[in-house]
């Protein structure tokens, strides 16, 4: 470091960043040489809280992990415990998990488009991407009941079936948006000032990608042919033809155009588990008790291997869940990118890995040491507000929980 | 007297030029939205956003220097509202004119550039520092080629009055045609003047949060935004007046309304521009103006060069 | 034979020791039982020799009186190898795989934070997950560690 040398604080609160993670880089002039990074704004206690409930309501406490790739954790928390429990799966409500699966990886990189094009400055990539993303938002709306936390699982299989009805809507959905992704692949290939900001930026080569560990679109942009779904196969996803998109690029280009070829995958998938459905139970009784024994799950989320190992200890809460989110495998390889690099591009190389802090970040207790008792509310304090900020603008449930006799009231 | 000072606060100085730089500003918005298949800002928005500023606590940063700091948004308002006095607007005729005020005009133009650099500069945090080195290095990217651009023209038209080239293309309104090069390249310049996408570098928010107006807040922001507003409808004005200079003998109302539709049309060029590319990166942009624009607007001065001795002969 | 009775006949030909702590429990998922004394060693027999070259996440677990650790390591082709080993609750050392898995980094300051593992050979860095002023000694993830204990710190630090 020498004089000219400054440092520049990216977060934890940073219009780059949706979430707080903080990124000191020192920079010489236009230049970062070097950078540091410093996770853990974000932790929620999610993987202690685990061990304090059961099963069941630990899947929708996974859920919430992260709200882009909710089902992803809860599918890979699901398999786990269905694996220690012993359970067969019915095959319709596989089919139905891996459907929701696609439709999510749809609207993730539809998501990465928008996000990607907002920080390069190409604002109008958000705005459309985002109103097609609306398309299949509505899909999973229509089939789970939510746009985000969809809740379709159990411990045994799927909560609701499709019906009839739902599939020539979901067909009529992914037809449009095929036909919306070929015009970005369009615009990806074809539009100069994406092409010179994409191309050559955030550089990282098939050697340092491996011996980072580098996962999901990220590695196969370098050409690492990896891809849980093929290697590991979970749900359905032995009985569907798919390839595995993998780009020579090495660069952020090569991760838009990994995650736009992806989508067309995806819509092929899709459209196979539609035609391929198979009649029967969606679900199967599952004990509330899980026998002691240890699992480990693997899923590729949109953004990487997703791993989740849950040890159970015969009763109805478990004994360790472990949460390895995509992100935190691919945090190293940011900071190797980012050498050498111009300020300009550290948002779109930070974005090109589709980080999601809160994902990275999940552990730890619900309170904030560093603020001290003042901001810190218990649980029913938490509760109370609530009711209390509703009550405000005119929904009072207290009635109706005196007639139910809902506790904490 | 009275008439010089309506003149100069009310119509068509400084109560004019605010509204129509808000109007424009809506325009440029609402467009915008459009393109990008967006609802839009309601008409009033950019009132709302300045009156709401205005009603907003000043902070000034303990390490920032106050005089300049507080200096700089007064400054960038009265340069480009100055500068408009000197264009030509629905008659030949500007406000007041002399030879020599197209100079004048394009350096009031460039001041507004120079509040950002110092006013960034001296709010002493690192984001608007950066911001203030990249709005510099930024001005002397797009500055030569400006003035090259409108430099031919004015040659052309053997006068360094605004005034006195709209009467010149009024008399030879063909040789208008051979300006649409420069004018390209002057829109391309003012794209960089007004740093809108894709030269947005120097407040590109993903980078360094708004560049040198991160540590600005309340009145003094709002006088930075509404100069921005102003820097904008000058800036599209001296464009109409050099490069569609047609329509100025047809009285005030007539006159008027065809100038709004003129510097509306160049501020819907500036938003179709912004809303089809993505920002690109300082050196790049530094590359395209001295590699592209800038030997394209001296190419284009030899040729009015050429063009100028063979019509005199 | 399957790939995986392969792999776990070939971890027994090599370190004897192993003979009958290795469970090929189904198809893909090998967990196996290290000492720690010898868990460098067969660690990197693992990585270099049988080609598991992805490492899928680090598990620490509160065991009672020891503190187990999984190193799940995984195959190109989707086998994955999980390697437990503890070590005692007054001597808390392992050594890092960092020389083998930069990106284990992040895994093995979890470790600290959290069940207050010495991990020998991490390079320096910020600390993670927990924030800068942490109270020391405190490990969330240990069995006996409750919010309460926390709360009450944090109470009279702050009067």
């Amino acid at each position: 470091m020498d004089r000219y040398d400054f440092k520049i604080p990216i977060g934890p609160q940073h219009p780059a960043l949706k979430e707080p993670e903080s990124f000191l880089l020192t920079m010489h002039g236009e230049k970062i040489s070097s950078m540091t990074v410093r996770l853990g704004y974000n932790h929620r206690g999610i993987e202690k809280a685990c061990e304090l409930q059961t099963y069941i309501q630990d899947m929708y406490l996974i859920e919430r992990v992260c709200g882009i790739c909710s089902h992803s954790h809860a599918t890979c928390f699901i398999q786990a415990v269905e694996e220690i429990a012993g359970l067969q799966v019915p095959k319709r409500a596989l089919y139905i998990r891996t459907l929701v699966a696609e439709l999510e990886r749809v609207h993730s990189h539809l998501l990465w488009l928008g996000v990607a094009g907002h920080e390069i400055g190409f604002d109008t990539l958000l705005m459309y991407s985002w109103r097609d993303r609306e398309v299949v938002m509505d899909i999973l709306a229509m089939l789970t009941g939510n746009r985000v936390n969809y809740s379709v699982n159990t411990i045994g299989g799927v909560r609701r079936d499709i019906t009839a009805e739902h599939i020539p809507q979901i067909l009529k959905a992914i037809d449009t948006l095929e036909e919306r992704t070929k015009y970005y692949i369009q615009i990806a290939t074809e539009e100069t000032t994406i092409i010179k900001r994409l191309s050559g930026v955030g550089m990282l080569s098939y050697d340092d990608g491996v011996h980072l560990g580098a996962v999901g679109p990220t590695a196969r942009a370098s050409g690492i042919d990896r891809d849980v779904r093929r290697d590991d196969p979970y749900a359905s996803y032995e009985d569907v033809k798919f390839a595995v998109i993998t780009d020579k690029h090495c660069d952020v280009y090569g991760r838009a155009v990994v995650r736009v070829l992806e989508l067309m995958e995806s819509y092929k998938i899709i459209r196979q588990i539609l035609a391929n459905l198979p009649d029967g139970p969606i679900a199967v009784k599952a004990p509330r008790k899980i026998p002691a024994g240890e699992a480990l799950s693997r899923y590729e989320a949109p953004r990487g291997e997703d791993v989740h190992y849950v040890k159970a200890n015969g009763t109805d809460k478990p004994e360790r869940v472990k949460v390895r989110a995509p992100t935190l495998a691919n945090v190293q390889v940011v900071a190797h990118m980012l050498k050498d690099r111009y300020l300009a591009d550290m948002p779109i190389v930070i974005a090109a890995i589709d980080p999601c802090f809160s994902c990275t970040d999940r552990l730890i207790s619900v309170t904030d040491a560093g603020k001290g008792t003042k901001n810190t509310m218990t649980w029913p304090q938490l509760h109370s507000y609530s009711i209390e900020w509703h009550r405000k603008s005119g929904i009072d449930f207290s009635e109706l929980n005196k007639k139910f006799k809902v506790p904490g009231n | 007297m009275i008439n010089v000072f309506f003149n100069i606060l009310i119509f068509p100085g400084l109560i004019f030029l605010s509204i129509f730089g808000l109007g424009a500003e809506y325009f440029d918005r609402k467009l915008c939205a459009k393109l990008q298949n967006r609802v839009g800002p309601p008409w009033f928005q950019p009132l709302a956003d300045f009156i709401k500023l205005l009603a907003k606590e000043n902070v000034i940063p303990n390490q920032a220097d106050p005089t300049v700091f507080t200096l700089m948004p007064v400054l960038a308002f009265t340069a480009t509202l100055t500068a408009f006095f000197y264009i030509p607007l629905w008659q030949t005729k500007a406000l007041s004119s002399f030879n020599g005020d197209l100079i004048v005009v394009l350096y009031l133009l460039t001041i507004p550039t120079l509040t950002f650099f110092l006013g960034g500069w001296y709010a002493r945090s690192v984001f608007s520092m950066i911001g203030a080195a990249r709005s510099i290095i930024q001005l002397f990217a797009y500055e030569i080629p400006l003035f090259l651009a409108i430099l031919a023209p004015a040659m052309m038209a053997g006068t360094l009055s605004l005034s006195e080239m709209t009467v010149f293309y009024g008399s030879h309104p063909w040789l208008v045609l051979l300006n649409l090069v420069d004018f390209v390249i002057a829109l391309v310049a003012l794209l960089g003047k007004l740093e809108k996408t894709p030269f947005d570098i120097p407040e590109a928010e993903t980078e360094i949060v708004a560049g040198c107006l991160t540590e600005y807040s309340g009145r003094l922001l709002a006088f930075f935004r509404i100069a921005i507003d102003m820097e904008m409808v000058v800036g599209s004005s001296l464009l109409a007046a050099v490069f569609l200079p047609f329509g100025f003998n047809f009285g005030f109302a007539i006159g008027f309304i065809l100038y709004l539709v003129k510097v509306l049309f160049v501020v819907a060029l500036l938003s179709l521009a912004r809303t089809i590319v993505a920002r690109l990166r300082i050196d790049q942009m530094i590359n395209f103006c001295w590699k592209i624009v800038a030997p394209a607007a001296f190419l284009m001065l030899v040729v009015d060069l050429v063009v100028k001795g063979l019509i005199s002969r | 034979m399957s790939e995986e009775d392969n792999i776990k006949q070939q971890l027994i030909e090599k370190f004897a020791f192993l003979s009958d702590k290795i469970i090929v429990k189904r198809a893909r998922r090998i967990f196996a039982e290290v000492p720690l004394a010898n868990f460098p060693e067969v660690f990197d027999y693992a990585v270099k020799q049988l080609k598991f070259s992805i490492l899928s996440a680090l598990t620490g677990l509160d065991e009672g009186a020891t503190l187990g650790f999984i190193y799940h390591i995984a195959q190109e082709k989707g086998i994955v190898l999980n390697l437990h080993t503890s070590a005692p609750k007054d001597n808390l050392v392992i050594k890092t795989v960092t020389k083998y898995f930069p990106a284990a980094d992040a895994y093995e300051r979890e470790l600290v934070d959290l069940l207050g593992a010495k991990v020998e050979g991490l390079p320096p860095g910020n600390r993670y997950p927990l924030t800068d002023n942490w109270p020391a000694g405190q490990y969330p993830l240990r069995k006996d560690w409750n919010v309460e204990m926390l709360d009450k710190k944090e109470v009279n630090k702050n009067g």
